[in-house]
């Protein structure tokens, strides 16, 4: 893998709002994850505002970077993709210091706890329902997640 | 739920735990917790013999965040029933008696089900020195004892009330009651995580809308609520 095709991955990584990607090419290896957002990282915009999200919103951008999302898992429909059950705030830990439930690049097994979405108080533990391999988280550790949004991308067994 | 089932341990690691895998109307009391939850892996000082520590599993016809805010208000009413004091709720649903936490609610949503966990100060007669400035019991503000008995019963009575009444009536009345209750939803200066701002009221599922001082109004939907 090139240098060049690393620099169009992180690309692909910044202009799709997946949070991290892996992308195994023979024996090459790369891993290219978002780093976590600070301050109001629980905090959204009214869906109203007129205000563009901020750079490092991690909504996975619609039309403008349809480009970018083709290249992106989002696109690939081998994929299955676990989606939000309810609107609120993703985590990828049961506790600010501990181990995230899964990383990209793990095998899954049914009914394995992904993540947990929290919407005031209330906690949703998030489970994969088939097996599988990670191949992308698409949302970042703290931030506002909607209805039916994809949190995860699965390469089914 | 005509009727719940109580179970009662002595020392459990967690009501949430053996919660897990019972059926709908199943109440969990422990007289110790040596590993009670709090939001986001924090823990629940929960001593022996001196607090309520119950888990309470229901089934509601739409397992909705609303529902947290209606555990809230049960939680509230149950205490002013046995101790004839008024608390505040704090967005959320942390029951506050003189800015001092003296209830805590966390909900788990599994599948159709949902485990409320419930924790209230009741009888302590002090805390550690990392909770003496957060934390409140009944004892403490009122110098009497009180009987976990009789709080339970309140409690259960309560949040059947409130659950049928959001069943029957939808949110907007929990949302309704829920902000006549609490000081915290709207035009209270609070700091959520690092932003500060002034409460402004709650949308339509319950979340907190919050003016922050920078100009940007902003809809919180997890998050801790502090005054500054």
């Amino acid at each position: 893998m090139t240098l060049e095709e690393i620099k169009q991955l992180v690309q692909v990584v910044i202009e799709s709002g997946v949070a991290e990607l892996e992308v195994t090419r023979g024996e090459n290896r790369v891993r290219i994850r978002r780093t976590a957002r600070s301050a109001a990282q629980e905090m959204v915009l009214p869906p109203a505002a007129a205000m563009p999200p901020a750079a490092s919103a991690p909504n996975p951008s619609p039309a403008p970077h349809a480009e970018a999302a083709a290249a992106a898992p989002a696109a690939d429909e081998s994929l299955s993709y676990v989606k939000s059950p309810i609107v609120g705030t993703f985590y990828e830990a049961p506790a600010p210091d501990a181990p995230p439930f899964v990383r990209v690049g793990e095998r899954v097994t049914p009914g394995q706890v992904l993540c947990i979405i929290e919407s005031m108080k209330l906690m949703n533990e998030i489970e994969a329902e088939i097996a599988g391999t990670i191949v992308a988280r698409l949302v970042e550790n703290g931030s506002p997640v909607e209805y039916g949004e994809a949190l995860f991308a699965i390469r089914p067994d | 739920m005509d009727q719940f089932t109580i179970l009662r341990l002595d020392c459990v690691g967690s009501t949430m735990v053996e919660a897990q895998d019972k059926p709908p109307g199943t109440v969990i009391v422990a007289e110790e917790q040596t590993a009670g939850q709090g939001r986001m892996g924090r823990s629940w000082y929960s001593p022996r013999g001196a607090g309520l520590y119950c888990s309470i599993v229901l089934e509601p016809a739409q397992p909705a965040p609303v529902l947290t805010l209606a555990l809230g208000l049960a939680t509230k009413e149950a205490i002013e029933r046995t101790a004839s004091i008024g608390c505040d709720l704090r967005w959320p649903n942390d029951v506050l008696i003189a800015e001092r936490k003296v209830a805590g609610v966390l909900v788990q949503l599994q599948e159709d089900k949902v485990i409320a966990g419930i924790g209230i100060n009741v009888n302590h007669a002090r805390f550690p020195a990392e909770l003496a400035s957060l934390a409140t019991s009944l004892r403490l503000v009122t110098g009497v004892e009180y009987s976990r008995e009789l709080l339970l019963a309140n409690l259960l009575d309560s949040v059947e009330c409130y659950c049928e009444l959001l069943e029957s009536e939808g949110s907007a009345v929990i949302l309704r009651l829920f902000a006549q209750a609490s000081s915290y939803v709207s035009g209270r200066r609070v700091l959520v995580d690092e932003v500060a701002g002034v409460t402004d009221g709650l949308d339509p599922s319950g979340f907190l809308w919050i003016r922050a001082d920078n100009g940007r109004r902003l809809l919180v939907r997890a998050g801790n609520v502090r005054p500054r």
